[in-house]
This record gives C-alpha cells, structure tokens and sequence, in this order.
C-alpha cells in the first residue's frame, strides 16, 4: 500500500457562524491524482488553506509527508508546489522573471534553476511568450503562466486549486495534459475544481463535498456504483399518452419516467439491454420516435442523488 | 535567497509605471512649475535693476567721471550712464530710455519725468556726492594735508548701527518650496512601503498568500523587500534633488551632499511610514493607498507645500508637531543647512527621522507576524 502523502484528520473551521469544514477527513496516498470536487462555496478552497497552513482552524490534525504541517515547515513546503484559484504573479517581470522568482523561493542553485525554468516554460508551452508581460497575455496563457510558477521546483505534491477556471478549451486541454504528465512523472496531485468532466477525466480518487462535509469519497466508478441511477435514456417523441407512460414505468429496472411533451427521459436502475427493451415496447405500440440517446451516469448523477440538487448551475 | 528576493524586488520596482509616474515625473513637473512660477519672483521684489541714467556736462566735473565709470564695474551696478548734451538726454528721459538726467558740476542737479525708487536712489546718490565732493574740496582749499584722513573718514560706514544678516544662506523664499517638493517625493515612499506589506501578506493579496506557500521565510522576503524599496526610494531622492540643484539651479551652496544624505533619509521614513499602514488592518488594497496618499499630502501641507507659512505657525502653536511629521522633518533639516552655521540642528532632525522610521518598521513587522490568518 502507498504511503499516504496528505493527511486531513477531522478539521473542523468556522468562520463566525458559518462552519465553513465540518470534521473533513481525507487521506491522500502517494502517486494519486485526488479530486476534491464540490459546488462553489462546498469548501474546496478552504480545505486547501488549511492544508497549507495559511488558515487556522478550530480543531483536527493536517499531515504532509508523515508530518505536521505547520507554518514554517519549510521542509515541507520545498516538496509542495501550489497553483492558487486567483492568479498570482508580478505584472512588473516577464513570463520566464515570474517563473525564475517562484522557482527561486524553493531552489538556491541558479545554474538548476535556470534549467528548471526552461524545462516548465515548455511544459506549459510558453516558449514563445517568454519575454512577455502578464497583461499582454490572454487568460488562458496567464493560467499557464501561473501553472509553471507553481511545477517549476519539480515538487512532489502539487495542489491545483481550480486551475481551469476563465480558460479556453486548447489551454484547458494544455492544462489536463500537463496534469497527466506531471503525475505520470512521479507527482502527487490535489486538483479541486466544480466541473466534473475534468475530475473524471484526471483523478484516480474523488472526494465530493457541500456545505464544508465529504458527502462521498471514492474512484468515480466506485461512486457511480453508490447510487441508484445506472443509465438514463432520452427519446425524443411527440403525443405520448399517459397510459404509454405507465406502460414505459412498467419496463423491468426502470425506477422514473418523465415527459415534457417533446423528449421522455426514462433512468434505470441496472439490469442489461434497457434501451432495447425501450424502444420495442415504443415500436409495438407504432409510436414513431426521432433521436435517442443513452448516458451513463455522472458525477453530478451521484451529487445530485446525494444532495438533492446539481453539482453546478446550467450556466456553468 | 534574500539576494534573489532583493534582485527581483528591484526589478520589479523599478519597472513599475505609478512608481515611475509619482516618484520621478511628478516632482520634476512640479518643480520645473515652483521654478516658472516662483524662481525670479524673489528677485524681482528684492533686487534693483541697474539704473539707466544720461549724464549732461560731464566736462564740468571729471572726478564724478571717475565715480560712475567705478561704479559701472561693480559686479551688480547701480547706475550705468551715457554721457549726451542736453538736448539729446531730455529726449531719451521724455522716451523713458533713460530714468534721470544728472547736470554734473557744481551745482549738480536731477531731472526726472516721474516718482519712483530709482529716482529717489539716484537723488540721493547725486546728493551724497555733492556733499562728499564739497568735503574735499573745502579740505582742499583749507588744510591739504588732511585730505588723505577726511578721504578715510569718508569711506568709512558713519553709521552707529551695522546691518548684520541672519543667515550668509541663500534667503530666496522659492527654495522652501524645493525643499518641500524634496519632503513631497519622500512621502510617496509610502506608496512603495505600502506594496511591500501587502504582498507578503497572505490575507491581503494572491502574491502574499503564494509567498507564504513557500519555504522562503516571511521576515526574509518581508526584509527584502523592505531594503529594496529603501533602495528604488533612495535612486528616485537622488534623481530630484539632482534635478533641483543641476536643471532647476537651486541654490544649495556647499551642503549638497546633506541634502542628498537627507532626502535619502526622508524616502526611508516615508517607505517606513508605508509598510506601517500596509501592516494595519485588511482594508482594501486601494483603499489603503488612498490612506497613504491622503497622509502624505497632508504631511506635505503641513511643512509649507501649498502655503509657505503655515510651517512657522505651527512651529509657534505646536512646536512638537513639526517633529514628529516626515515631511516638515525632512524639509526642516534641509533648510537648517541653509539657515544655520553649525549642523546641529540639522542631525537632531535627522535623529527625529531614524526614529520615526524605526517605530514604523518595528510596528510593521509585529502586525505582519502573524504565521496563519483567520481569514482569507
């Protein structure tokens, strides 16, 4: 079993009234790439604070590497590298000053320095801005730029704090990517973030959270499994009676129809050739149909079952 | 590491543009106004022009030739004088290209066509001469051998009293507003000393919160910054007070290398002042500027930026206000150089101003200690 590399013991944080963590816990073993996904506000960025002792909390116990995380554990902080929700670097130097200035707060040989820098300028694929001015880049180089001063010390745990927030599709690609790449090598990651496809897509283990508590931990097809949901399939189809409803309602595993007139969105609970059944029982009764589509269940499946409510507003 | 925080600190100061804006160009324009607006009104209400004046019948007393053309070579004149008949004298004064026309001889005489100090000056110059040249002349006729003593006696300052200045400094009123524009650029240290405790502050900015990540202890790159804003401050001193005693011609004597010593000294204490205001509280970041700017200004009011006297009535009303504000301090000890033989007074404000900064950077540090934020 892999060491564990993140240790959140029962951290509960307040602010005034609010509780802001409600005994959180999480244990983050080497090697993972740990999702920590949850609604704005659910208290992703907090956990992160605390976890990087910039915010007291009221009780529990944080350990990193198999010690206590505290303010001045440098020697820990030499191993983190940290990629914060709001960008963070100097306007006043160009993209290679502002990665040479990070990389320099952890790593004192220059000549390693200078090749560390090169090394996160191309990862990130900055080659070409290198004498840039933040203000001259557009948001989705900027959240590169920002993502290289947090790699560039080649940490072993590195914590990206919604990272894709305000980017076009090609950086955020860039972005998984690069995440991928950097876990491949060796890194740890913590990657909190509230859309879902991009927690799927790159973490081995996801926590979600809502109103600062884990409501669920686990891979995503471990957490598919926690709920009822296990296929939903939409028909779209015109004039379905009520007796044809039922009709559908009936059909072994399914649990929920409804009907808005133009599309039936039918989920089912298990069992194997559900669409097919489905669309027979539609075919006997001559009801002509058009598209028909059938989907899996996602996370915001699972949060919505869980919770009540969606993981993230339409708009989002 | 606090090399490299130094390094970068410099760097980034240094190309920033509202530094640039407050600290460089701002002062050299409004100095360059103090210079159009202020810098030869002190000459103009203070010195006289030399006085233009046509001589008639100069043949008829050669010594008072002689008088003139000695005058004429003293460094600042008083009269210069062309020599005409009367006809072409009454001419040029009815043209005003002359103010009197003397009549040299015995009985020397003055016409003017109008009132007015020049030609009370040369009234009474004419007059003085006549009576000296009579006292000659009567010692001539009567006792020669006493010519060389009456001549001494007559050289002599027959006064009792004997005008003694204040000051052998430069007594132009302008230059306290170069001195206040000195205390002015020093202020706007803050803006700089202000940056710096904001951007190590993890519960005042993105930056502060990203350093505080790092394993580079706070009190270092806190101090770094600190020194390299001292630094960036202390270039932007230099380059006024350069501007103001090399382009703007002010008139320091030998106390410039003072003057640079205590511009310097003012741009730590406002730097200073900064990180203190920095430190307090977790106003918004432009709201803490406003603060900043606000205190300066009114530090600048109250020395004589915007009225040359009020300096002096605080001095009488509250005497130990004016130590304890930066701006006066720095404008102060700049002026003293001026004003007094001895520096004294000079490094006793230069005291005030280590002081100052030193309450200011101790206050700093201990309200940015904190190692974790209750907020964020």
């Amino acid at each position: 079993m892999a060491n564990s590399v993140v240790k959140i013991d029962n951290i509960v944080k307040r602010y005034g009234e609010l509780l802001a963590l409600d005994h959180f816990s999480l244990d983050i073993k080497e090697g993972e790439v740990f999702g920590l996904l949850g609604p704005n506000g659910s208290g992703k960025t907090t956990t992160i604070n605390c976890l990087l002792s910039l915010l007291a909390y009221d009780k529990g116990d944080i350990e990193i590497f198999g010690k206590k995380m505290t303010p001045v554990s440098y020697d820990i902080k030499k191993k983190i590298g940290i990629i914060m929700q709001n960008v963070a670097v100097f306007d006043e130097l160009t993209v290679y000053e502002n990665i040479d200035y990070f990389c320099g707060l952890y790593i004192n040989d220059k000549k390693l320095r200078k090749q560390y820098v090169e090394d996160a300028i191309n990862f990130v694929g900055l080659g070409d801005f290198r004498k840039f001015y933040p203000k001259k880049l557009s948001g989705g180089l900027l959240r590169r730029l920002n993502i290289a001063c947090g790699i560039a010390h080649k940490p072993k745990l590195i914590i990206l704090d919604e990272p894709t927030v305000a980017v076009d599709p090609q950086s955020r690609n860039k972005i998984l990517e690069g995440i991928e790449s950097l876990n491949r090598d060796g890194a740890t990651i913590i990657y909190t973030s509230h859309y879902m496809e991009e927690v799927e897509q790159l973490c081995t283990r996801i926590a979600i959270m809502d109103k600062g508590k884990k409501i669920a931990e686990g891979s995503k097809d471990e957490l598919k499994r926690m709920i009822k949901n296990t296929e939903t399939v939409t028909v779209e189809v015109l004039g379905l009676t009520q007796s044809m409803l039922d009709e559908l309602s009936a059909l072994p595993h399914v649990y929920d129809v409804k009907y808005d007139g133009q599309k039936a969105v039918i989920s089912c609970s298990g069992g194997k050739h559900n669409l097919i059944r489905i669309l027979d029982t539609l075919q006997k009764k001559e009801v002509s149909f058009g598209r028909v589509y059938s989907e899996l269940p996602t996370l915001n499946d699972v949060f919505l079952e869980i919770t009540g409510k969606a993981l993230r507003d339409k708009e989002d | 590491m606090f090399l490299h925080n130094l390094f970068y600190e410099l760097k980034s100061s240094l190309r920033a543009k509202e530094l640039i804006i407050w600290l460089m160009i701002f002062p050299i324009i409004l100095g360059t106004f103090f210079k159009i607006a202020f810098g030869d009104l002190y000459d103009k209400q203070t010195k006289m022009d030399t006085i233009k004046t046509a001589v008639v019948g100069i043949e008829n007393d050669p010594n008072f030739r002689t008088v003139i053309e000695q005058i004429e070579q003293e460094d600042e004149p008083l009269l210069k004088a062309e020599y005409l008949d009367e006809e072409k004298a009454l001419e040029k004064l009815a043209n005003g290209d002359v103010t009197g026309v003397i009549y040299a001889g015995d009985d020397m005489s003055l016409t003017v066509s109008d009132t007015g100090i020049e030609q009370s000056v040369l009234r009474v110059f004419i007059q003085q001469y006549s009576t000296k040249a009579g006292i000659i002349k009567e010692t001539l006729a009567s006792d020669p051998s006493k010519l060389g003593e009456v001549t001494k006696a007559l050289m002599a300052d027959a006064s009792p009293n004997h005008a003694e200045p204040l000051t052998k400094g430069n007594t132009d009123f302008y230059i306290e507003y170069m001195y206040n524009l000195i205390a002015m650029v020093a202020m706007y240290g803050s803006i700089t000393g202000l940056h710096i405790a904001v951007g190590n502050q993890a519960n005042l900015s993105p930056l502060g919160a990203r350093k505080c990540c790092s394993p580079t202890p706070k009190a270092l790159s806190t101090l770094a910054g600190i020194i390299g804003s001292w630094l960036v401050q202390a270039v932007c001193m230099v380059i006024c007070v350069s501007f103001t005693a090399f382009v703007l011609k002010t008139d320091y004597g030998k106390n410039l290398p003072y003057v640079y010593l205590a511009a310097i000294l003012g741009g730590i204490t406002g730097v200073s002042m900064g990180f203190f205001v920095g430190s307090i509280g977790r106003m918004k970041n432009s709201m803490k500027v406003a603060i900043c700017m606000t205190g300066s200004m009114l530090c600048c009011f109250l020395s004589g930026l915007m009225m040359g006297n009020i300096k002096g009535w605080i001095a009488m009303k509250f005497p130990v206000f004016n130590n304890l504000n930066p701006a006066a301090l720095v404008a102060d000890s700049i002026s003293s150089l001026n004003l007094y033989t001895g520096h004294e007074r000079y490094f006793t404000k230069l005291m005030y101003m280590c002081g100052i900064s030193a309450v200011f950077i101790t206050l700093g540090l201990i309200l940015t200690r904190r190692r974790k934020y209750a907020d964020l």
